[in-house]
């Protein structure tokens, strides 16, 4: 059995152990709040601008057809985290990148990834996968509009020049603090809105165009793919927080529940130490008497 | 005849102005233009300047945008704004720098360099900012 001083050193370990849990359940709480305005605030463009592209995208296909002759390479921006400790969070993602991969090189496509966070590029070092360049360290903020800029420039350009031929973002979802749902989106090549299931496809919007369709459209493509990744990022946010809050909690959990175990096993052994020197005590007297 | 008419200024950050304006006069592709009650539907790019918001009679707001989308469609009128800030919060003298910063840049560019349409664009926003007070429509 344990020693007594052993134990109470353990506890005091795991007491420290758990106030840092519990420092960053709080912050990650905070975050979490911010984020998630941020995702709201975010969602009028996104949706404004996603009906406008389709309401457009009937008038001037060919603007955002791949190039000719594009490489069949897929382009996969993988959203992830800069930090651990936010349970299962980055491993979900990373199989859904590498799901994503498979079902690419499936269709003939050579999938390339673009590493955001510290923790997908680390996972595509170790596996050798095809990495076409990352993002990391992006702190304090994970989602800016900047970033999402710098990102849809980059997807554009290639795309344009025939580097790639389709794009796409792996990233979570951000449903609740405690369910986050990797997803992946497709970038590019935009596809023409599904028609409704009862056949009658949403009505298109009869616009005057300036300058002209043509003209238009890589703007408006331009302003959608940005505002996808700018969404991705804001969900990716959101999810890494409230994963790593839902994280953190558990583990307090598991903290205050080993520090009473530990307890118990203490005073036990305590008390075994009390009757053994009672015993030894008990059986010196008798000794003496005899 | 409709006096007023709906009109929003949405940012990936968030809406700034959702409510009833007389008129609203934007910088567009093809150059200035106005819009009234009753517009036809219509969508255009916008590039960075001023967009004016006449709420009624003398009453006007105004906002600097750096480029986006303005459309009108059933009576409504949304832009979609890359970024847009009211022309109290523009940093007149970061601006200056920035201008100054950009154009050294793209002076050592070529037009088909990557990154050459992306710093015109920021030239654009700069100039715009620095220049902020000359461009303002509404009067003072």
């Amino acid at each position: 059995m344990a020693t007594l001083k052993a134990i109470r050193r353990r506890i005091s370990s795991v007491k420290s152990t758990q106030q840092i849990t519990r420092a960053m359940k709080l912050v990650s709480a905070a975050r979490l709040r911010r984020a998630q305005e941020a995702l709201l605030n975010a969602r009028p463009y996104h949706e404004t601008l996603k009906r406008v592209a389709d309401s457009l995208l009937g008038s001037a296909p060919e603007a955002m057809a791949p190039a000719e002759n594009a490489r069949r390479v897929a382009l996969i921006l993988v959203v992830t985290s800069d930090r651990a400790l936010c349970g299962g969070y980055n491993a979900n993602l990373l199989r859904m990148a590498e799901e994503t991969a498979r079902r690419s090189a499936a269709a003939g496509l050579e999938p390339k990834f673009f590493a955001i966070g510290r923790k997908s590029l680390d996972h595509f070092r170790r596996t050798h996968a095809a990495l076409d360049g990352d993002r990391i360290n992006n702190t304090p903020r994970l989602a800016t509009v900047g970033l999402a800029r710098d990102l849809a420039a980059k997807v554009i350009g290639d795309f344009r020049t025939g580097a790639i031929a389709e794009a796409g973002v792996v990233y979570s979802a951000f449903r609740s603090a405690i369910s986050q749902r990797p997803t992946y989106d497709k970038l590019l090549p935009v596809e023409a809105p599904q028609p409704a299931a009862d056949g009658a496809a949403a009505p298109a919007t009869d616009y005057t165009i300036e300058p002209s369709a043509a003209e238009l459209m890589p703007v408006v493509m331009r302003s959608y793919v940005e505002a996808s990744i700018f969404h991705a990022l804001l969900e990716g946010e959101a999810s890494e927080h409230g994963a790593r809050m839902t994280a953190m909690d558990s583990a307090t959990n598991n903290a205050v529940e080993m520090i009473a175990r530990l307890t118990l096993e203490m005073n036990r052994a305590r008390q075994a130490q009390i009757t053994r020197e009672l015993m030894d005590i008990v059986g010196g007297a008798e000794a003496l008497r005899g | 005849m409709a006096d007023t008419f709906q009109f929003k200024l949405v940012t990936p950050t968030g809406v700034l102005f959702d409510g009833a304006v007389e008129q609203v006069t934007a910088v567009g592709a093809l150059g200035e233009f106005g819009v009234l009650p009753l517009h036809t539907n219509f969508i255009t790019s916008l590039v960075p300047g001023i967009l004016t918001l006449k709420i009624s009679g003398t009453s006007f707001t105004e906002y600097l945008v750096a480029g986006g989308l303005a459309e009108v469609k059933d009576g409504v009128m949304t832009v979609l704004a890359l970024e847009a800030e009211p022309p109290s919060k523009v940093d007149r003298a970061a601006a200056a720098g920035s201008v100054a910063a950009v154009e050294q840049r793209l002076s050592q560019m070529s037009m088909f360099d990557p990154g050459y349409e992306d710093a015109a664009q920021a030239l654009a926003v700069a100039r715009v900012r620095a220049q902020v007070d000359q461009l303002l429509r509404a009067p003072h």
